[in-house]
């Protein structure tokens, strides 16, 4: 049915004369259990299903959505995209990057089937998480959740493609709030989703995971304040996973640049003419975009445009490479090809450029994190992802952290709260000298990067090893 | 969608949740938006979509299902699913069943125009061209959203209520810039004919250009002038803080001040869901919505509520009615930077961000505008900075209150706040 809707819809749009069109058809189905403090707070599913038709018209874009895949609906998308198109159309020419017509099927990862797990298996494993988690009273405040989606899609176009996708996520979800001495603090347990199935639940352990939230909960509400003043920063993964998505992933989308979010999500600190050529770190750095990555989730197979998964480094060696692309925006920054960013929310969402996978590549084999950590003579250790503001170009940010531990010496002192670090995106990432192996990579699937107008949500992974930052102005606060 | 086929979808939902106790809540929004950037049109959509939940509970257990199709078949299925998940759940030792019969919705004047409801396209069309035909004037790009948005919601209850509302809204949210000079607006009505945008462009153009050849502020002690758009940014924070029972569970600034001064006298924050920003008469659960005083004269009066916690503590059920209005004074923005012999001037704020619930510590930046301000004059521009304040600090430093104005969800005067220490981390 979804193939039919898909292609009927191109049909009209070819039958109008569009110059370009494609649709999307889309089915999902969420499920979410949120426990409070023990009890289940949120029990909800979620069934949608509708086409999302994009058409060119005289060089302007239109789109019209439908819900369900009924001719009638099906029909009056594709009609209401080729008639606003029309609405705007004038004398420009819209000029997408060249893509050969696109055939075949892209399931992800899944071992064992999420929805197959019963409602009643994985509230239990919720209560008893949240039960260990509050065995303290001063544990005031504990969330567990779990969240499965799945999504199929099919996409066609004017030009001959048509694929089909097929997606599961999974996340896991742990914070524990603990009150004492007039305060409240809270730390997370989260690697995040993954394309995945019940197998990255049980790999997650959320049972080991209560005991671990409670006990730094409490030792973080009663820790000292943050030291203020220039110091190191050791920083692991999934702390590195946030600021690499606002100071690194925002920055090297192609439609900031081309001054397309100006009003919302804002511009970047780069230029067109920054390609290969403009320092962003030090050349330790590497960032490398993977939307082949099996479990990441932007890996869909092909991107909202039929554009396949690719890889390739945003960073270099310390020096910026390419932007993130659609097909419209790829010619406009010298680019021959789209790099396949191009996503939207829903099916009734407009897709738009949105940021890959990417990692920062782990340093040397046989780099450990107390290598790094040993010729710090005073810094912090940052684990886990808190407050975070950066400028609208991307440069200005400030970053808060999950758990904090002072180093003093090249040993660690104890547990900080409220510390947050202040800089520039290449003076930070210039600043970095050292990188843990292979073996310390974590990753970050997230799944509520906003962006557009209206606002769309959209889900990418990101990781690090533990990374050594030297000399960055660290305080509280105030 | 029609307001009647909404409730008459929500009271089938009810039909089909077959337990003891049901709800039902149905929302339809046609979205209808043209997107442009650096002086192009970038997008371009016309959408419309239903979602309905439905909850059913068993008098101790209860769960939700969220669906997008109507008929009877896909309800059924639905509420299936959703009795096999509550069926699946523990008891609930906070199980409310839907609110009583009889419960009365405030009515929402003047929340609907005929024609935005229809989303003309050659309105949207005409106005961003407008705009950039402007910008192209000035030498400038320009970047925004003019959206055109019809709301249909609806509720019914297993108790017997039964609500709708509907609503339009307009917005036109742009900004112009040249390198890193820039200016933004947003312009937000009921209908298309209160949507000034024509004098706005030129305004934003104008403000774009005196914000060139930005310096840096040089430090010391100044009074803060905020536009409305900048308090309207930041006065959210405050409001999704102002939850009673996190409150009484230690976790936020307002623990253990109800009653009791937390900010200036000058600062007194409500919602008037039938004032001038227009709110909505029920949430999704029926409760109706009220007119209600959060902080006054910097005093907290009231924290939202839901309704266990409000049976359990002997309050009123309350919840923030997607409006906020900060009481004002008289004269605009103009009239207080004449005022000020020292100060500086912020257009707006953006990415703010908690850094501390418990002192309600906020972070963020300036962004579009801001200006030094010396003897009743607004000079140059200087760069946009970060800052970190607490908002309830700040507004006991209110020193002048100007005339307020609509942004969007908020109706808020522009605000002098004294006394406050720049750089501002």
């Amino acid at each position: 049915m979804m193939k039919q809707a898909a292609q009927r819809a191109i049909e009209i749009l070819e039958s109008l004369g569009v110059s370009y069109g494609d649709a999307r058809a889309e089915t999902a189905t969420m499920e979410k259990m949120v426990f409070r403090n023990g009890r289940l707070d949120q029990g909800i599913v979620r069934d949608t299903a509708g086409l999302g038709v994009r058409a060119v018209v005289g060089g302007a874009w239109g789109f019209g959505a439908s819900t369900g895949f009924g001719l009638e609906s099906v029909d009056a998308a594709a009609r209401r995209a080729f008639e606003i198109a029309v609405a705007a159309s004038g004398p420009a020419v819209k000029r997408l990057a060249p893509l050969a017509p696109q055939r075949g099927l892209y399931r992800g990862p899944l071992e064992k089937d999420p929805f197959s797990v019963s409602p009643g298996e994985k509230m239990a494993l919720l209560e008893q998480v949240s039960r260990e988690t509050m065995k303290d009273q001063r544990i005031r405040e504990c969330y567990a959740w779990l969240w499965f989606e799945n999504r199929k899609r099919v996409f066609a176009s004017t030009e001959g493609s048509l694929v089909e996708t097929d997606l599961t996520f999974s996340e896991p979800f742990l914070m524990a709030t603990a009150v004492a001495g007039g305060d409240a603090q809270s730390r997370s347990l989260q690697d995040g989703a993954r394309i995945a199935g019940w197998e990255w639940i049980e790999k997650c352990d959320m049972k080991g995971w209560a005991e671990k939230a409670r006990e730094e909960a409490l030792e973080k509400v009663l820790a000292p304040e943050s030291p203020e003043g220039v110091m190191d920063l050791l920083l692991d993964g999934i702390h590195l996973s946030l600021t690499m998505h606002e100071s690194v992933g925002h920055p090297t989308e192609s439609d900031r640049v081309l001054g397309w979010e100006s009003n919302m999500a804002g511009r970047s600190f780069l230029e067109v003419g920054d390609q290969r050529s403009a320092v962003y770190g030090s050349h330790l750095v590497n960032f490398m975009a993977d939307n082949t990555l099996s479990y990441g989730l932007a890996s869909w197979g092909w991107d909202d445009e039929g554009v396949p998964g690719q890889k390739w480094h945003l960073v270099r060696n310390g020096v910026f490479q390419e932007f993130g692309t659609v097909r419209e925006t790829g010619p406009l920054v010298g680019r021959t090809y789209s790099r396949g960013c191009c996503r939207a929310m829903d099916y009734s969402s407009f897709p738009i450029n949105r940021q890959p996978n990417f990692i920062l590549e782990p340093g040397p084999e046989g780099v450990t994190p107390e290598d790094l950590l040993k010729d710090m003579k005073l810094g912090v250790m940052i684990e886990g992802r808190g407050s975070f503001s950066i400028d609208q170009r991307r440069l200005n940010f400030q970053f808060g952290g999950d758990r904090f531990q002072l180093v003093r010496n090249g040993r660690i002192e104890g547990p900080l709260k409220k510390v947050i670090y202040r800089s520039q995106t290449p003076r930070f990432w210039g600043s970095c000298d050292g990188i843990a192996d292979a073996r310390w990579l974590r990753t970050m699937g997230v799944l509520n990067c906003g962006k557009g107008e209206p606002a769309q949500s959209a889900r990418m992974t990101h990781g690090a090893s533990w990374a050594r930052f030297r000399n960055v102005n660290v305080g509280g606060g105030k | 969608m029609t307001a009647e086929r909404a409730v008459e979808i929500a009271a089938k939902a009810v039909e089909a949740g077959g337990t003891l106790h049901a709800s039902a809540f149905v929302s339809f929004d046609r979205v209808a938006s043209v997107r442009f950037g650096k002086n192009s049109i970038t997008q371009n959509q016309d959408t419309g979509s239903v979602s309905v939940t439905l909850t059913v509970g068993d008098g101790s257990r209860k769960a939700s299902v969220s669906f997008e199709d109507t008929t009877p078949e896909s309800m059924e299925r639905a509420a299936s699913k959703a009795r096999t998940l509550m069926e699946a759940s523990p008891a609930d030792p906070e199980y409310m069943p839907p609110p009583e019969e009889g419960q009365v919705y405030p009515f929402i004047s003047d929340s609907l125009d005929p024609e935005a409801a229809e989303c003309p396209v050659q309105r949207r069309i005409e106005a961003v061209k407008g705009l950039i035909d402007t910008a192209e004037g000035f030498g400038l790009e320009a970047g925004g959203i003019c959206s055109n948005v019809h709301t249909v919601m609806a509720h019914a209850s297993s108790t017997g209520n039964l609500a709708s509302h509907e609503k339009t809204a307009v917005t036109l949210s742009f900004t112009m810039d040249r390198g890193s000079a820039s200016s933004f607006r947003q312009l937000h009505h009921e209908s298309w004919g209160s949507i000034p945008w024509r004098e706005a462009s030129e305004q934003v153009a104008r403000e774009a250009l005196a914000n060139a050849d930005q310096r840096d502020g040089e430090p010391g002690e100044y009074s803060i002038i905020f536009e409305p758009q900048a308090v309207a940014d930041l006065l959210p924070f405050l409001a999704w803080s102002m939850d009673a029972r996190r409150a009484d569970e230690g976790l936020t600034v307002f623990s253990g001040m109800q009653g009791k001064q937390l900010s200036g006298q000058r600062f007194t924050l409500r919602s008037d869901p039938d004032g001038p920003a227009k709110g909505i008469p029920f949430n999704d659960e029926g409760v109706p919505s009220r007119d209600s005083v959060w902080i006054r004269n910097g005093t907290l009066e009231n924290l939202a509520c839901d309704r266990y916690w409000a049976a359990k503590t002997g309050r009123e059920p309350l919840f923030l009615p997607d409006c906020l209005e900060m009481k004002g004074d008289a004269g605009s923005t103009r009239d207080l930077i004449r005022k000020t012999t020292r100060g500086i001037l912020v257009r707006r704020l953006w990415y703010i961000r908690f850094v501390d619930q418990k002192t309600l510590l906020l972070t963020g930046m300036t962004r579009d505008g801001v200006f030094m301000v010396r003897d009743g004059r607004t000079e140059e521009p200087i760069r946009d900075f970060r800052w970190n304040w607490r908002p309830l600090e700040l507004f006991e430093r209110i020193e002048a209150l100007g005339a307020p104005e609509r942004k969007s969800y908020a109706f808020v005067p522009p605000v002098v706040v004294g006394g406050v220490k720049f750089p501002c981390v």
